[in-house]
C-alpha cells in the first residue's frame, strides 16, 4: 500500500473540483497592447457557491469577468461549462454579467427599464418582488440619470435578479452603499445563492468579501495568487488565524 | 447538445425590445429637434413651390401647350420633399446614431448583447425603430401634400407614392449607414463624422464627377443622391429598389458584425470583407435587371403610347454608338430623351460612347456629334438628340411604318393658381405646437399602480 504525497492530494482534489465545476476558466490570457491584463488565469466555479474575485484596483477583476461573459475577446485560453467548451454566442444563455458603475438607458424611467427586463425574460410577476426586495418603489417614476449612485446600483441589482441565468457575475456589487445598505444587499445575494444561483463577485473591499463569499480567488497584476476557502488560503499563506486582508497581503 | 441550464434565446419576444428602442429614440432630443426644424423648412419650400407653380399656372391660363408642362410632381412635391431630403441627409444621422451610440457611450450595450437576442435581432429592432423615426419625421412633408390637396391641387397617387418610397429608401439607407458608423465608432461624435462623410461625400461626388467617364464615372455611381433622383423623376426601377435594399441590408449586416464587443477584430474584418463582396456582387448583378415602371401621370419616362407599343415589338438587338463626350449637354439630353426610354422599352439595347473618352477640345473631329443606330444589319446616323428624329430612323431601319398617335392620350397638365399663405400658419405655428405637445406627452412619467408601490416599499 502506498501513501499519496501532498502534491498528489492537491492534484486529485483539483481533478475532482473540475469534474464538479459549473464553470471553468483555463489558461486565460488577455493583453491590451503591451500591457498584460490577464496572464494564465485558471479557476473553477462550483454550482450554488458565492465566489469572490479579490484584488486591488487594476488587478484584472473586471477584465476577467468581461472575458468570462464574452464581452472582450481573449488572446488565449478557454471557458468551459460543465466541462464542455462554451462558445461566445452561447454565454448569454448561461450567465449574466453586471458591469460596475453602469446607468443603462439613462433617459428612460426606472419602471420602464425594470419592466423591459421582466418582459424580455417573460417574468412580469417578478417585478413587484424585485422592487420590494431592493426598495425601488420610490424611484420608479424617476429617470435613470436622476438616480443617486446607491439607487442606480439597486436598479442594476434588480435587473440581475430578474435574469434567469444560472450564473451571475457582478462587478463591485457593494460599491456606492453605506454599511447598513451593504449588509442588506449581502443578505439579498446570500438569498439568491440559497435559491440555487451561482454568484461570482468582484470585490475590492476585503471585509465585504469575507462576509459574503464562500470561496475566493486572489488576483494581483492579472495573475491568480491563490484560490480556495478562507481556511485553505490561510493554510497556503501559513497564517492560521489571519483574516482575508492579512492572507491577501501574504499571498500577493 | 444544449446544457439543461440554458435559457431559450428563441423564446424572447421581439415586442419589448422594439418598445425599448422606440423609448430610447423618443426620450432623446434629436428626433424632436429634427421635427421642429423640418416644419419651417418644409413650410418655406412648400410655400415657395406653390407660389411659383401658381405664377406659372397664371401664365399658362390661355395656353394649353404651357399648361401641359405643369406637373405637381415637379412643381410642388419634389421641391417640398427636397427639404426632407436635406434634413434626412444632415440631421437624420444624429437620430439614427442615437439608436446605438448612446448604448455604446453609457455601456448599456454590454447589457443589450447579453439579452436573449441574437445580434442580428438587436440590429433589426434598431433598424425598425429608425424606420419608425423616419415615418414620424415625414409627417410635416405628408401634411404639405394634404395642404396642397386642400388648396385644390392635384395629387396623382402612383407618382406621389413612388416619391415617398424613394424618400423612405433613402432615409433607411442613411439610417443603416449611421447604425454601421455607430457600431464601428467608440463615440457618437465619431459616428456622426463617419455618416456625414458618406452623405456629404455623396454631394461632393455628384458635383465633382458629373459627366465623367471611365473609373470616375463608376466612382460617381457610389453617390447616394442619384438613387433618390430616379424616384423624383417618377421612375420606379426594380434594379434600383433591389440595389438600395441590398445596400441597406449590407450596412445593417456590417453593424451586426461589429456590434458585439467580444468578437475578435480579425473575425469582424473577415465577415465584413465577405459581406462587402456579397453586396458588391449583388449590386453588379442587379444592373442586368431592366424592369421598371413609369409612375408619372405625364409618362415623361416613356415615348408616346403608340411608339411604346410599336418599339416593344422590335425584338432584334439595337446598337447605338454615340460620338459625344459624356459631359456634353447634348449627351445628357440624348440620354434623357432617347437612350433611357429605349432601354426601358426595347429588350436588347447596347449603348456605346465612341472611344469612351472625352471629346472636349477635339471639335475638329467630323464624326463628333453623330449618333449611329444599328438595327437588323442596317445603320442610320443623326445628330439630333430628340426622339422625334430618332424614332422615325428606327422605324425606317426595322422596315415598319411609324404608328399613328393615339387620340386623347396627351397629358393636359394641372395648373393651379392658389394662395398658399395661410399654409404658413400651419407650418410655422400649429404644427410646431403639436410637435412640442407630443414631445411633452412622450416625456410624461409612467403610471405606477398604487399596489406596486405599496408592495414594493423599502425592505
Amino acid at each position: 500500500m502506498t501513501t499519496a504525497s501532498a502534491p498528489d492530494v492537491i492534484s486529485r482534489s483539483r481533478v475532482a473540483e473540475h469534474a464538479t465545476a459549473l464553470l471553468q476558466v483555463a489558461k486565460l490570457a488577455k493583453r491590451y497592447g503591451e500591457q498584460r491584463a490577464l496572464t494564465d488565469i485558471s479557476l473553477a466555479v462550483r454550482a450554488g457557491e458565492v465566489l469572490g474575485l479579490i484584488g486591488p484596483n487594476g488587478a484584472g477583476k473586471t477584465t476577467l469577468m468581461e472575458a468570462i461573459a464574452g464581452l472582450v475577446p481573449l488572446d488565449s485560453g478557454e471557458v468551459l461549462w460543465r466541462g464542455a467548451p462554451l462558445p461566445l454566442m452561447r454565454r448569454r444563455e448561461l450567465m449574466f454579467y453586471l458591469p460596475d458603475g453602469l446607468r443603462p438607458w439613462e433617459e428612460q424611467y426606472v419602471a420602464h427599464v425594470v419592466g423591459f427586463f421582466a418582459d424580455v425574460y417573460g417574468k412580469p410577476e417578478s417585478v413587484a418582488t424585485t422592487i420590494r426586495t431592493l426598495g425601488l418603489a420610490g424611484v420608479l417614476h424617476k429617470r435613470v440619470n436622476a438616480l443617486s449612485k446607491g439607487y442606480a446600483r439597486r436598479l442594476m441589482l434588480a435587473l440581475a435578479l430578474i435574469t434567469p441565468q444560472q450564473l451571475l457575475l457582478m462587478d463591485e456589487p457593494f460599491d456606492g452603499f453605506d454599511l447598513r445598505q451593504t449588509r442588506e444587499i449581502m443578505g439579498v445575494l446570500r438569498q439568491v445563492a440559497a435559491n440555487g444561483r451561482t454568484l461570482v463577485l468582484a470585490v475590492h473591499q476585503l471585509g465585504d468579501a469575507e462576509r459574503v463569499c464562500d470561496r475566493f480567488v486572489l488576483l494581483a497584476d492579472g495573475r491568480v495568487r491563490g484560490q480556495g476557502t478562507l481556511d485553505e488560503l490561510r493554510a497556503q499563506a501559513g497564517k492560521r488565524a489571519a483574516g482575508l486582508e492579512d492572507v491577501f497581503l501574504a499571498l500577493t | 447538445m444544449r446544457s439543461p441550464d440554458t435559457i431559450a434565446v428563441a423564446r424572447a419576444r421581439f415586442a419589448p425590445l422594439l418598445a425599448k428602442e422606440l423609448r430610447e429614440l423618443m426620450s432623446g432630443r434629436a428626433l424632436w429637434t429634427m421635427l421642429l426644424i423640418l416644419c419651417p423648412l418644409i413650410g418655406a419650400s412648400f410655400f415657395q413651390a406653390a407660389s411659383l407653380y401658381g405664377e406659372a399656372s397664371a401664365a399658362a391660363k390661355d395656353s394649353p401647350e404651357l399648361a401641359s408642362g405643369l406637373s405637381p410632381l415637379d412643381g410642388v412635391l419634389v421641391p417640398t420633399f427636397g427639404a426632407l431630403y436635406l434634413a434626412v441627409t444632415l440631421l437624420f444621422p444624429f437620430v439614427a446614431i442615437r439608436a446605438l451610440g448612446r448604448e455604446k457611450e453609457t455601456g448599456a450595450l454590454r447589457l443589450s448583447v447579453q439579452l436573449p437576442y441574437r445580434p442580428a435581432t438587436l440590429v433589426v429592432a434598431k433598424m425598425t425603430a429608425i424606420g419608425i423615426a423616419w415615418l414620424i419625421a415625414v409627417i410635416p412633408a405628408l401634411s404639405a401634400i394634404a395642404v396642397w390637396a386642400a388648396l385644390g391641387g392635384h395629387v396623382y397617387a402612383p407618382e406621389t407614392l413612388n416619391l415617398l418610397l424613394g424618400q423612405l429608401l433613402y432615409g433607411l439607407l442613411v439610417g443603416s449607414i449611421a447604425l454601421f458608423a455607430a457600431a464601428v465608432s467608440e463615440g457618437a461624435a465619431t459616428a456622426a463624422i463617419v455618416t456625414l462623410a458618406f452623405t456629404i461625400g455623396s454631394w461632393v461626388l455628384d458635383f465633382a464627377l458629373v459627366g465623367q467617364s471611365g473609373l470616375l464615372e463608376w466612382v460617381s455611381r457610389l453617390s447616394l443622391t442619384p438613387a433618390l433622383r430616379t424616384f423624383e423623376q417618377g421612375l420606379f426601377s426594380a434594379a434600383l429598389l433591389i440595389g438600395i435594399v441590398a445596400a441597406i441590408a449590407g450596412f445593417a449586416a456590417l453593424a451586426t458584425f461589429w456590434l458585439h464587443p467580444g468578437v475578435p477584430l480579425r473575425s469582424k474584418l473577415l465577415r465584413s470583407v465577405i459581406c462587402i463582396a456579397a453586396v458588391a456582387a449583388m449590386l453588379a448583378g442587379v444592373t442586368q435587371i431592366r424592369a421598371s415602371l413609369d409612375a408619372t401621370e405625364d409618362l415623361r419616362n416613356s415615348f408616346p403610347a403608340a411608339d411604346q407599343r410599336a418599339l416593344a415589338e422590335l425584338r432584334e438587338p439595337l446598337s447605338i454608338t454615340v460620338h459625344l463626350a459624356p459631359e456634353d449637354p447634348r449627351y445628357v439630353d440624348l440620354k434623357r430623351n432617347v437612350l433611357s426610354k429605349l432601354e426601358r422599352v426595347m429588350p436588347h439595347v447596347t449603348v456605346r460612347l465612341a472611344a469612351g473618352q472625352s471629346f472636349v477640345g477635339s471639335s475638329s473631329d467630323e464624326a463628333y456629334g453623330e449618333i449611329e443606330y444599328s438595327y437588323a444589319g442596317r445603320i442610320a446616323k443623326t445628330r439630333s438628340t430628340s426622339h422625334r428624329e430618332a424614332l422615325p430612323l428606327l422605324y425606317q431601319l426595322s422596315g415598319r411604318t411609324p404608328p399613328a398617335p393615339i387620340a386623347g392620350a396627351d397629358y393636359l397638365g394641372h395648373p393651379l393658381v392658389s394662395n398658399a399663405q395661410p399654409a404658413l400658419l400651419w407650418f410655422f405655428g400649429a404644427l410646431p405646437l403639436l410637435i412640442v405637445a407630443a414631445w411633452w406627452w412622450t416625456r410624461r412619467p409612467p403610471r405606477i399602480s398604487a399596489k406596486l408601490i405599496e408592495e414594493g416599499g423599502r425592505p
